[in-house]
């Protein structure tokens, strides 16, 4: 394609603008962080604080239990990821590879447990917990966040597995491999950007929750996840809009590497469910 | 472990039997954290509970869903969702497919171009709600310091608080973080359209406009029709964005469904009622989206 300079000059603009536009709340809360309270309270907006306060993110770092909240967004993304994904890659593998009876049926039922509002499931699975005991803890976490993750997980990973030709299982098993064997050591490494895709994916919608958090562990200071932690610092009257921006930069950096560095992977996850 | 074979699994009529126990342990787990759990939902909605105790359940009653259909509170939640569905997916339609049109061109830079326009993806929900509820502060928030520069209103409004303003902060915050996933989609339908088929177009001289309309929209239909109702889904589910900006409030001018089940549930301790308008939610955005898809919905599963 040939263009006019004139042609790739409004194409320049149209996209710098455009991105100017849809990163600028990123850009604002950073700003909002940053400056001072007095500034804060003064229109015109400055959206360049005159004297930036940099201390203001090793101040609520330590006047917030952040730390603990983000450890805790941690050990439930984590413990929740692990526990997905050890079924999901299982089940994927076993629906891309077997025409079982029923898989069908059950495939269809993965795809509509993404349509589940969890507004619906947090109020049976609150009753479960209670009657177990578990209300406060980081399992009921481990477990909720499950609940969102093996349906996607599980249809996500049988795209990828129905990519990797059988050819490659049945050459291993002449020469004398188990099915079981096959999978797990010509199936897997090869699979293996799409297994980290998907458990990235997974980790992301876990680090975003917040109806489960808020409902199992709002008695439960110690447990607070980096979501609920932030919301407990929005007033109803009077907020301070310094230290949770500050606290919010710290939840949002995390997954927002994750975006920049891991990208493809993401987008090839979010993609593979829908399309074809 | 192989070697001894107690039963040989690589057996062909053994195969299905490894197919079986490799599903196995999803279905367990799905059966105790999703189906299990639903079922209580829906037995919980047919009950007049409180605050539900496991094993000792009460009379079946219709109650819950006949006191459901009169409440006039039920019928405005639809209607807020309704409205919610409608503007929100419509903007991130629109915001969407001209990022990934823009995108799609050829120029320097264009990789990081996508990756930032694609960002508010990875911003958690709640995160996305404390910098748009400073944007749209009552005394000091961007928004209404715009509106008062650019002479639109004489005075600041305060968004969140204001009955007619709430709705469109929220709307304007679920298409901030909805978009880009319509952006995503839409790029990558883009890209699986030959290149061959524009260049015939041009060789018969069909206009950038024509092309777009005979070439790219009917090709991105089926892309466009599955990201449209996971969109859709989104909005209808939706409860962080919501809860934490305006609780749903005020006067409920922003309480959908999804909020009015939660609200219902562990804000009066209705579980019953709660279940109720859950179920109901679940119902219709099961349908709408079968209805939406058609015989689409063959070609995702």
């Amino acid at each position: 394609m040939t263009r006019t300079f004139n042609q790739s000059l409004m194409l320049y603009l149209g996209v710098i603008a455009t991105l100017a536009l849809i990163l600028f709340p990123i850009y604002w809360l950073f700003i909002t962080a940053i400056s001072t309270s007095a500034e804060l309270s003064a229109l015109p907006p400055s959206f360049w604080p005159a004297d930036a306060q940099w201390e203001i993110f090793a101040r609520v770092w330590e006047a917030r239990p952040i730390p603990t909240w983000l450890m805790n967004s941690m050990i439930a993304a984590l413990g929740s990821v692990a526990l997905s994904m050890v079924v999901s890659v299982f089940a994927g593998y076993a629906l891309s590879r077997y025409q079982l009876r029923g898989g069908h049926a059950l495939g269809l039922f993965i795809l509509t447990a993404k349509m589940l509002p969890a507004t619906l499931l947090v109020i049976p699975l609150f009753a479960v917990f209670r009657n177990l005991g578990l209300i406060g803890s980081m399992w009921t976490l481990v477990i909720a966040h499950s609940t969102l993750i093996v349906p996607f997980a599980t249809w996500m990973l049988k795209g990828y597995f129905d990519t990797i030709p059988r050819e490659l299982e049945q050459a291993a098993m002449v020469d004398g491999c188990s099915p079981m064997g096959a999978m797990v050591r010509v199936v897997l490494p090869i699979a293996t950007p799409g297994l980290a895709a998907t458990a990235l994916y997974a980790f992301v919608l876990s680090w975003a929750d917040y109806a489960y958090a808020r409902t199992f562990l709002v008695n439960a200071q110690d447990n607070w996840t980096a979501n609920l932690g932030i919301t407990t610092m929005k007033g109803e009257y009077v907020t301070d809009w310094n230290e949770i921006s500050a606290a919010a930069v710290f939840v949002a950096v995390p997954v927002i590497i994750i975006y920049l560095f891991l990208e493809r992977y993401l987008v090839g996850g979010l993609t593979a469910g829908a399309e074809k | 472990m192989s070697h001894a074979k107690m039963f040989d699994l690589a057996r062909p009529s053994r195969q299905h039997l490894l197919g079986y126990i490799l599903l196995a342990p999803a279905v367990l787990l799905v059966g105790f954290i999703i189906v299990y759990p639903l079922a209580i939902a829906v037995d919980l909605s047919f009950q007049d509970v409180r605050i539900p105790r496991m094993g000792r359940r009460g009379e079946f009653t219709l109650d819950n869903y006949e006191r459901l259909f009169a409440s006039s509170e039920f019928w405005m939640a639809c209607w807020v969702t309704i409205k919610l569905v409608a503007v929100v997916t419509i903007g991130s339609l629109i915001v969407g497919m001209s990022t990934a049109l823009l995108v799609n061109n050829r120029f320097r830079g264009r990789t990081l171009a996508r990756l930032g326009m694609a960002l508010p993806w990875a911003v958690p929900e709640v995160i996305a709600v404390v910098i748009f509820a400073w944007i749209f502060d009552s005394s000091f928030g961007l928004m209404s310091w715009l509106f008062v520069v650019t002479g639109i209103t004489d005075t600041m409004i305060p968004w969140v608080s204001s009955p007619s303003a709430a709705f469109w902060a929220v709307a304007v915050t679920m298409v901030w973080k909805g978009f880009p996933f319509v952006s995503i989609m839409v790029l990558a339908g883009l890209q699986s359209i030959p290149a061959d088929y524009y260049n015939a177009a041009k060789v018969d001289g069909a206009s950038a406009a024509q092309r777009f309309r005979w070439i790219t929209l009917p090709l991105l239909m089926p892309v466009l029709g599955v990201t449209l109702v996971l969109v859709i889904l989104w909005v209808f589910r939706d409860f962080s964005i919501i809860k934490v900006l305006t609780e749903g409030g005020p006067l409920r001018t922003t309480q959908t469904l999804s909020i009015m089940t939660y609200d219902q549930a562990f804000g009066f301790h209705n579980f019953g009622y709660a279940s109720a308008v859950g179920v109901l939610t679940l119902v219709i955005s099961v349908v709408a989206s079968m209805f939406m898809l058609g015989r689409g919905t063959k070609a995702i599963y």
